[in-house]
């Protein structure tokens, strides 16, 4: 079996309406591949930065997959949220990329992008704030269904991930 | 088919680095460091844990602090799991005169041999409540880690609410054995001509 290892952090987020802001994070692969050591999801803290628009999580990331096939390859989706000083959190976007397939350090920006609801949905989302959200975060790395939907551009999310690979070779794999 | 369970794995990292940092609005800073590994690593050489000492801001660059505090390391393991992160505090001294933390931060050690440069962004807890935040600033007393070691980890922090406030600059020499031999592929070496490392810390890089 070859086996794969990500390691590395999700750095941090810019370009949001507001500052304060957390990600929940989730790696999706396909039936060929386990889960050897590692946690596949998580949430990060709040954020608020002082200087610069950049939050900052410095999440760490450290997985260990086994697999028999190339297909499924990981993908790393994510969640942006906002928390305002009263503790609401509201969406601020989801995003999804592939974990990268060549071994090495990888510096990734990640776009994000918010459902976008009606005209009515828009101006109460200025006044209170809240919005339209996926009810499965399954479209958010999947293609299915996806013409249904209305978005905006948000912001970046950047990770910084770090890939090792083994015995990829031997299975004819070129990297 | 190669038992692995038999054959006896070895991969050491060698870690030599030296430390500069950016806090804008905070001076006279110290930095203390550790390294946070998997169940299956342990380090073979050298310190895990030290302090450095306490700096402040030159007449001539007045936005930088440097410490130049140097780190060698060892670490073995048989898998990369795990693998090692260095997690940095730094504390300073508030308007009253006491020893507050002025942030932590935490990145992985790189894996491919070479010179790597690495700015982590440091954070401090913040108190929930305003009242909390006037009362800890005037008696010293500023929410802390009671064990830095937590922000190398993913679990838990979605409780915690942090600001992020500063940078620390650090300047690795990575030096790698026996990864290749058993099948590990790490890609390829960083690029000998990066800016930096030898000989004074004139890195100018805005993070």
């Amino acid at each position: 079996m070859a086996e794969l290892h990500i390691i590395g952090q999700i750095i941090g987020a810019s370009g949001f309406p507001e500052n304060s802001l957390f990600c929940k994070w989730g790696v999706h692969t396909g039936g060929a591949w386990r889960l050897l050591s590692g946690l596949k999801e998580g949430q990060t803290q709040v954020d608020l930065p002082q200087i610069g628009d950049m939050a900052y999580w410095s999440h760490p990331i450290d997985l260990h997959y086994a697999t028999k096939g190339l297909q499924g390859w990981p993908k790393l989706h994510l969640q942006v949220w906002h928390q305002d000083s009263f503790g609401r959190c509201q969406l601020y976007g989801y995003g999804y990329c592939h974990v990268p397939s060549s071994p090495g350090h990888h510096r990734i920006s990640c776009v994000t992008w918010r459902p976008l609801g009606s005209w009515q949905e828009q101006l109460a989302q200025i006044f209170v704030g809240g919005g339209p959200q996926l009810r499965s975060p399954d479209l958010i790395y999947s293609g299915a269904d996806r013409y249904r939907l209305h978005t905006e551009a948000m912001g970046t999310v950047e990770l910084e991930l770090g890939i090792i690979m083994r015995h990829f070779d031997k299975y004819g794999v070129d990297s | 088919m190669l038992n692995l369970c038999s054959v006896t794995r070895k991969t050491v990292v060698d870690v030599l680095c030296g430390v500069v940092f950016q806090f804008p609005e905070y001076d006279n800073l110290y930095c203390k460091y550790c390294f946070v590994y998997g169940h299956d690593w342990a380090p073979t050489s050298g310190l895990e844990e030290g302090i450095t000492q306490i700096t402040c801001k030159g007449s001539q660059s007045s936005h930088k602090l440097i410490w130049n505090f140097p780190l060698e390391t060892t670490f073995k393991s048989t898998n990369p799991s795990g693998w090692p992160q260095l997690v940095v505090s730094v504390y300073g001294p508030d308007v009253f005169g006491n020893d507050i933390v002025r942030g932590y931060g935490a990145t992985h050690i790189p894996f491919t041999p070479g010179q790597h440069t690495r700015t982590i962004p440091m954070f401090v807890p913040e108190p929930t409540w305003r009242l909390q935040k006037f009362t800890s600033w005037l008696l010293g007393r500023r929410p802390e880690y009671t064990d830095p070691k937590v922000v190398a980890q993913g679990e838990g922090r979605e409780v915690t609410r942090v600001r992020s406030q500063g940078f620390v600059t650090v300047s690795f020499h990575i030096m790698t054995k026996d990864m290749k031999k058993l099948g590990y592929d790490t890609g390829p070496s960083s690029p000998r001509n990066t800016q930096s490392a030898t000989s004074g810390w004139s890195t100018e890089e805005q993070p």
